[in-house]
């Protein structure tokens, strides 16, 4: 006899508290909780098929902001329309955000305290490593290879330049750096 | 600050990036060189607060806010943080067609690249902050290399970090 597992039904109750959940109290950045929700969703539930995951994780990667915040959009979206994806970008954020405010908020309070600044010193320090490692993460797949190594020196290199040494505002750099992607084709690696 | 502008000066630098920190040297120019609204400790301490709890990386525009505008400030960051992800419903109706399209696919990548340029002239000012002697120079090598060639969650990395400047304040 043929098993049939009936699965819950999508509400925008629960697609909330989901997202509320596993967006709140996952540590480690988007990949750790794109997994997460893949896992809820995609694989517990059955509210959305791997390949609708995959999409949504795709066009995420190339909508402006920040990719986790597009990626729950585009799945609340999937699962249960604009609602959706209002109520999934909410519950993912809100909450985070409140903390962040007040987390600044105790830092503000803490400027006489010597042992609160030693170690806030320490968490500033490792931020700025954090993002020498922001940067390498958005370059590595881009390098190899003469052509793509040059347009990494010419569009990457000559971004910083501009920024740095002719104090060029960001969106000029932008808008050139995309014009000579547009025109100089990549035919090397996907 | 005019909430108004605060939450456009922050949606451009959040439109025009593509991860949670690409909006960096958007707000770097916008609050510290140009309106000198923040400076480059406050903006380094948005970073820290928006990364040492959990949810989004982008979570520190929020912490630019209210550090310019109080707590109606922090309301328009998160606004200015969340609206350009819902780009993306329009997105998967147009670009979900044309995203394998070669030319379309170095459009992004000259993007990327360039986003990377910016975020590594905004690194030079904020890492020269967070300098403080051989001890601060260790911590981030070290986080950097903890973050690029591990898989160590960066809670747990921020709460080390945390835990070494106390210790160094012990040994002085």
């Amino acid at each position: 006899m043929t098993k049939i597992r009936l699965y819950e039904k999508p509400s925008l109750k629960k697609l909330t508290e989901i997202f509320f959940r596993i967006g709140n109290t996952t540590f480690g950045g988007g990949y750790v909780t794109i997994g997460m929700l893949g896992r809820e969703l995609v694989d517990t539930r059955h509210w959305i098929s791997s390949e609708k995951f995959d999409l949504a994780f795709a066009l995420a990667r190339v909508t402006p902001g920040t990719n986790i915040i597009a990626f729950c959009a585009a799945v609340g979206a999937l699962i249960f329309g604009l609602a959706g994806a209002v109520a999934a970008v909410v519950a993912l954020t809100a909450p985070s955000a409140v903390l962040a405010v007040l987390i600044v908020r105790g830092f503000e309070s803490w400027q006489g305290n010597r042992i609160a600044m030693a170690a806030i010193a320490g968490t500033v320090a490792a931020v700025a490593g954090m993002m020498w490692s922001t940067i390498w993460t958005i370059l590595r797949p881009h390098v190899g290879g003469l052509t793509r190594n040059l347009q990494v020196v010419l569009i990457a290199g000559g971004g910083f330049l501009a920024s740095w040494k002719f104090h060029v505002t960001p969106l000029p750099i932008i808008a050139v750096g995309t014009l000579i992607g547009f025109l100089w084709k990549d035919e090397g690696r996907p | 600050m005019n909430l108004l502008l605060l939450y456009l000066l922050l949606l451009k630098a959040s439109v025009t990036s593509f991860s949670g920190l690409g909006s960096l040297p958007m707000v770097r120019n916008d609050f510290v060189v140009e309106r000198r609204v923040l400076t480059d400790h406050q903006l380094n301490m948005a970073v820290v607060a928006g990364r040492t709890g959990p949810g989004p990386n982008g979570l520190y525009l929020v912490c630019v806010a209210y550090a310019a505008g109080g707590f109606p400030g922090a309301v328009m960051g998160f606004l200015a943080l969340i609206t350009p992800a819902f780009l993306v419903i329009p997105l998967m109706r147009w670009l979900g067609k044309r995203a394998d399209i070669p030319r379309v696919r170095s459009a992004i990548r000259g993007l990327l690249l360039a986003s990377a340029g910016l975020l590594l002239s905004s690194s030079v000012p904020l890492t020269l902050d967070a300098f403080t002697g051989v001890f601060s120079a260790v911590l981030m090598t070290a986080s950097f290399a903890v973050l690029t060639f591990t898989r160590i969650d960066s809670a747990w990395l921020m709460l080390g970090a945390a835990a070494t400047g106390l210790a160094t304040l012990m040994f002085h």
